[in-house]
C-alpha cells in the first residue's frame, strides 16, 4: 500500500517536471526561431511578456476582457439554459424527443460561425450576435450531456422509485439529475470553452471591442505583438473558467457524495466535440 | 433492539393469487411466462417460490409487487386487487440498489421522501430498522464503503422502514458468497420473527428456500407452472446448526432437487 502511494507521487512530480521542461523547450524554440525573423512575422517570448506586462499595466486590456468574458458569460448561461432544459425535455417524454432532435442535428449540420454576418446585420456591432454564436455553439453538448446522464439512470434504480410510488417529478429530482451531475458537469465544461470560441470568432466578424476584436485591430496595423498579447490573454482567460468550473465541481459533488472521487462517478468523463 | 420488539406488530397481509397468466409480446412471437397460477399466502406466512432460471419466479414476484401487469388472471391482497406499486408491500431487489449519493440513514429514509417530508417518527423508525439490520455504526456512511452483505442489508431495512404488512424478496442474496448469504439468512428469521409480515422469497437455492420457509412453491419453466407446493414441518426457531443435523432438512432439499431435475 505504501509502495502503491509513493509510486503514484514520484509519478506526479516525474509528469510536472516532464510538463514544465518541455514547455520551457518549447519556448525557447519560439525564442530562437522569432529572433532569426522580422517582428512582424513574431515577437520573441521576452517582446510578449513586455508587451503583456504594459498593456495589462495601463489598463487597456480591462475592457476587452470584460466585453469578452460577459459575451462567455451570457452565451454560456444561455447555452446551458437551452442545452439542459431541452435535453430534460427529451429525456423525460418520447414525443418532446422527437421533435427536438431534428432541430438540435439541424442545427449542428448548420456551420453556426456562418451565421455571425447576418446577426451583425440584424444587431449591429454590439455584444448581442457573440452571445447568440456562443449560446448556440454551447447548447449542443449540454444538451447531449444531459440526455445521456438522465436517460442511463439504471433500470433498477427507475424500478426502485416505481415501486415506492414515487412521481415522475420525484424521480426526476431525486434519482435521475443526482445521477446525470457528473454528465452534466462534463458538459457544462465543453460549453464554456465552446462560449469562448463562440464569442472571440464572433468578434472577428464585427465588433470593436473585446479580445477578439483586437486581434482584428491588431492584424490591420500588422501589430504582430499585440496579437500574441490576446492569445496569452485568452489562454488564460480559458484557463481560469476551467478551473472555475473545476472547483464549482468538486462543491457539488462534495455536497452530493461527501467527498470528491467517492465513486466512479467522482471522474468527469471526457466528451469530445 | 428491544425498541424494536416493544413496537406494535404491523399488520399482516395474505395474497390471493388465481389464474394469473403472463404473456410478453416479442418479434419473435408472444412468450407465456406465467400459465394459470393458482396460490393462497396466509397472513404472516414465509414462502419461497423456487424453480430453474426462466421459470417466471421473479415475474411472479413483480406481478404481486404490482411492477408489471398480469395478462390474465387476479391477485389480491388482503382482498383487494393489485392495479400497481402497493403502499403496504415492501421490495427487496436482487441488487441493492441504493442512491450511491445518500448515506445509509438518507437511503433508508427515501421511501418516506417521496411522500412528503420525513417526520421526527420517521426518523426514529429509520434508526430503528438500520439497527435491527446490524448498521447502527454506518449511519453516516454512503453505500460504496460498505460490503455487498452491508448494502444488502440497508435494502433490507428500507423496505422494512415502512413497516410493510408484505416483504417481497428477488433472489436478495443471490450475489453474495455462501457465508454471507448464511448469515444473512439467519438475520431475515430473526428480523421476520420480530416483525411478522408475510414474506415471498424468490431463490433459486433449495437450502436457502427450506431453511427460511413454512412452504415452498415449486416452478417448472417454460411455461412457468407451479409444478409442486412442499410443507416445512421444522419446528422454528431454526438455527443453521441445528437444521443442517436434521434428517428432515436433507430430506426436503433431496426432494425439491429430484422434482426440479
Amino acid at each position: 500500500m505504501a509502495d502503491l502511494r509513493r509510486s503514484r507521487n514520484t509519478d506526479l512530480w516525474i509528469g510536472r517536471l516532464l510538463f514544465v521542461g518541455s514547455f520551457a523547450v518549447l519556448v525557447l524554440i519560439w525564442h530562437i526561431w522569432a529572433s532569426g525573423n522580422s517582428p512582424l512575422i513574431s515577437p520573441t517570448p521576452v517582446d510578449v511578456l513586455d508587451r503583456l506586462i504594459s498593456y495589462v499595466g495601463e489598463g487597456r486590456a480591462n475592457q476587452h476582457i470584460r466585453i469578452t468574458l460577459q459575451e462567455i458569460a451570457l452565451g454560456f448561461a444561455a447555452g446551458a439554459v437551452i442545452g439542459i432544459g431541452l435535453g430534460t425535455l427529451a429525456a423525460e417524454f418520447d414525443i418532446a424527443r422527437r421533435v427536438i432532435m431534428p432541430y438540435v442535428i439541424i442545427t449542428q449540420a448548420l456551420p453556426k460561425f456562418a451565421l455571425a454576418p447576418i446577426l451583425v446585420i440584424w444587431f449591429g456591432f454590439g455584444q448581442e450576435p457573440k452571445i447568440i454564436i456562443a449560446a448556440l455553439i454551447a447548447f449542443f453538448p449540454l444538451l447531449e450531456n444531459t440526455y445521456l446522464g438522465l436517460t442511463s439512470t439504471p433500470a433498477e434504480m427507475i424500478e426502485l422509485f416505481r415501486a415506492l410510488r414515487a412521481s415522475r417529478w420525484t424521480t426526476l429530482i431525486k434519482g435521475r439529475v443526482p445521477h446525470a451531475v457528473p454528465a452534466l458537469f462534463s458538459g457544462l465544461r465543453v460549453a464554456l470553452m465552446l462560449a469562448l470560441v463562440g464569442a472571440v470568432v464572433a468578434e472577428y466578424v464585427g465588433a470593436n471591442k473585446g479580445l477578439g476584436a483586437q486581434i482584428i485591430v491588431a492584424q490591420g496595423t500588422l501589430d504582430t505583438e499585440l496579437m500574441y498579447v490576446a492569445f496569452v490573454l485568452l489562454t488564460i482567460l480559458g484557463l481560469a473558467l476551467d478551473k472555475l468550473h473545476g472547483l464549482v465541481f468538486r462543491l457539488v459533488m462534495r455536497r452530493l457524495y461527501g467527498r470528491v472521487g467517492a465513486t466512479g462517478t467522482g471522474q468527469q468523463p471526457r466528451v469530445s466535440v | 433492539m428491544s425498541a424494536v420488539a416493544q413496537e406494535p406488530l404491523p399488520a399482516s397481509s395474505s395474497i390471493a393469487i388465481e389464474g394469473v397468466t403472463k404473456v410478453f409480446g416479442s418479434s419473435a412471437g408472444d412468450i407465456t411466462a406465467l400459465a394459470e397460477i393458482n396460490f393462497e399466502i396466509a397472513p404472516r406466512e414465509f414462502v419461497s417460490i423456487v424453480g430453474p432460471s426462466g421459470c417466471g419466479k421473479s415475474t411472479l414476484l413483480r406481478c404481486i409487487g404490482g411492477l408489471i401487469a398480469v395478462s390474465g388472471g387476479s391477485i389480491r391482497i388482503a382482498g383487494e386487487l393489485v392495479t400497481g406499486p402497493d403502499p403496504r408491500i415492501g421490495y427487496v431487489f436482487q441488487k441493492p440498489v441504493l442512491l450511491p449519493w445518500r448515506t445509509v440513514k438518507n437511503n433508508v429514509l427515501l421511501p418516506f421522501e417521496v411522500s412528503g417530508r420525513p417526520t421526527d417518527a420517521d426518523n426514529v423508525k429509520a434508526d430503528q430498522v438500520i439497527e435491527m439490520v446490524g448498521l447502527a455504526d454506518y449511519l453516516h456512511n454512503r453505500p460504496e464503503e460498505l460490503s455487498g452483505g452491508m448494502q444488502q442489508r440497508v435494502s433490507v431495512a428500507r423496505a422494512l422502514v415502512t413497516e410493510p404488512s408484505i416483504l417481497l424478496m428477488d433472489e436478495p442474496f443471490g450475489a453474495l458468497d455462501a457465508q454471507t448469504r448464511d448469515t444473512m439468512n439467519g438475520e431475515l428469521l430473526r428480523i421476520w420473527s420480530e416483525s411478522r409480515t408475510t414474506v415471498v422469497f424468490v431463490t433459486h437455492d433449495i437450502g436457502e428456500a427450506v431453511f427460511l420457509s413454512d412452504r415452498i412453491m415449486v416452478m417448472s419453466a417454460r411455461p412457468g407452472r407451479v409444478h409442486d407446493v412442499i410443507d416445512v414441518d421444522i419446528e422454528r426457531p431454526r438455527t443453521f446448526a441445528n437444521i443442517e443435523a436434521d434428517e428432515r432438512f436433507w430430506a426436503l432439499r433431496r426432494r425439491i432437487r429430484e422434482e426440479l431435475s
